[in-house]
């Protein structure tokens, strides 16, 4: 895909509003998580490290870049932003905050919410939508990340229900995306708090957030829809292997 | 291949996905895949691979964009197969 110089106008206006408004509100939401909910993640310093590490490269060779994660509570992608940057990061590189894509009847549900997760950089989809209006949220991702923009999405389509990486559901819109990214990287996020026995809200008060980060480039010989399930099915299985090295590392 | 026939096979590949029996039981043309019977939208992908080894066919994945009812499956397939 050629990467176009710039992005659609409606993305770009949105970025903007919220690179003006990103030092009222992420330090809060930052705030939030680390003293009102006393969320606190395991070897901080070396996660970013390892990110940085990835995102350096990754800025150099300029191939797009994914970033995908497990999903158990409804603040993962928050979670995950905080743990991969330092939030005075997302206020100076705005453009690394990642764009989300929260499931539209959890986050839309009124003005205020449409609005808020507007300005944190959220596109909204319909899991299990139309195929025709799924395929362009799709498409705007694709997009976005052929842009230079980084996009956060999670493989599952919807928190496991099973409280582990649920491989068999793996949502194959998002291996039609890598499909549509040549080369493009996936970044491997596994966050987890260890008092999260399953599926939640909200990671359980004063928890311990173990995180893992991978970088990978899924590879397949396939076509059409193969294609883009040998992807998901390559993001997904390793996230469950580093799903699998948490909670061994934890025994 | 006619348009029953294939309607028929259609709905053969589907039924192990499919999670409303009832549906299923009256299905037609304008039957939803994911709202009427009730499909993991997930399990999609292994419906349309399904579809593509049953029909010695290749779908690719903007073909899937325009599939929302068991009818448009069948139109998706009778095109495939010219």
């Amino acid at each position: 895909m050629d990467r176009p110089r710039r992005l659609p106008l409606q993305h770009l206006v949105q970025r903007e509003v919220g690179r003006l408004l990103a030092p009222l509100w992420i330090p809060v939401v930052v705030m939030v998580m680390r003293f009102g909910l006393g969320y606190r993640v395991a070897g901080l310093a070396e996660v970013r490290a390892k990110f940085a590490r990835i995102r350096e490269a990754r800025e150099a060779s300029g191939i797009p870049m994914l970033i995908c994660a497990n999903h158990l509570t409804l603040i993962d992608s928050f979670l995950v932003a905080w743990a991969i940057s330092p939030t005075w990061r997302y206020a100076v590189h705005f453009d690394e905050l990642p764009w989300n894509i929260p499931e539209r009847r959890n986050f839309s549900s009124n003005l205020r919410e449409r609005v808020s997760s507007w300005v944190m950089k959220c596109i909204p989809i319909t899991r299990g939508g139309a195929r025709g209006e799924v395929a362009a949220v799709l498409d705007r991702i694709s997009t976005l990340s052929a842009a230079g923009e980084v996009a956060l999405i999670f493989p599952e389509g919807g928190r496991s229900r099973s409280g582990r990486v649920d491989v068999e559901n793996a949502a194959w819109g998002v291996g039609r995306i890598v499909g549509a990214l040549p080369g493009c990287q996936v970044v491997c996020v596994y966050v987890r708090g260890r008092k999260q026995e399953t599926w939640s809200a909200l990671p359980a008060r004063r928890d311990v957030l173990d995180v893992e980060v991978a970088c990978i480039e899924p590879k397949s010989d396939a076509k059409g829809v193969r294609r883009s399930r040998d992807f998901v099915r390559q993001i997904v299985s390793q996230l469950a292997s580093m799903e699998q090295e948490i909670l061994d590392g934890r025994q | 291949m006619d348009q029953a026939e294939v309607m028929e096979r259609v709905v053969k590949i589907l039924t192990p996905w499919v999670k409303n029996e009832e549906a299923l039981a009256s299905v037609s043309m304008d039957t939803n895949i994911l709202e009427d019977l009730k499909v993991n939208s997930a399990r999609l992908v292994d419906v349309v691979i399904a579809f593509e080894d049953d029909f010695d066919i290749e779908i690719a994945d903007e073909d899937v964009d325009s599939v929302n009812k068991v009818g448009d499956a069948v139109k998706l397939i009778l095109e495939k197969l010219g």
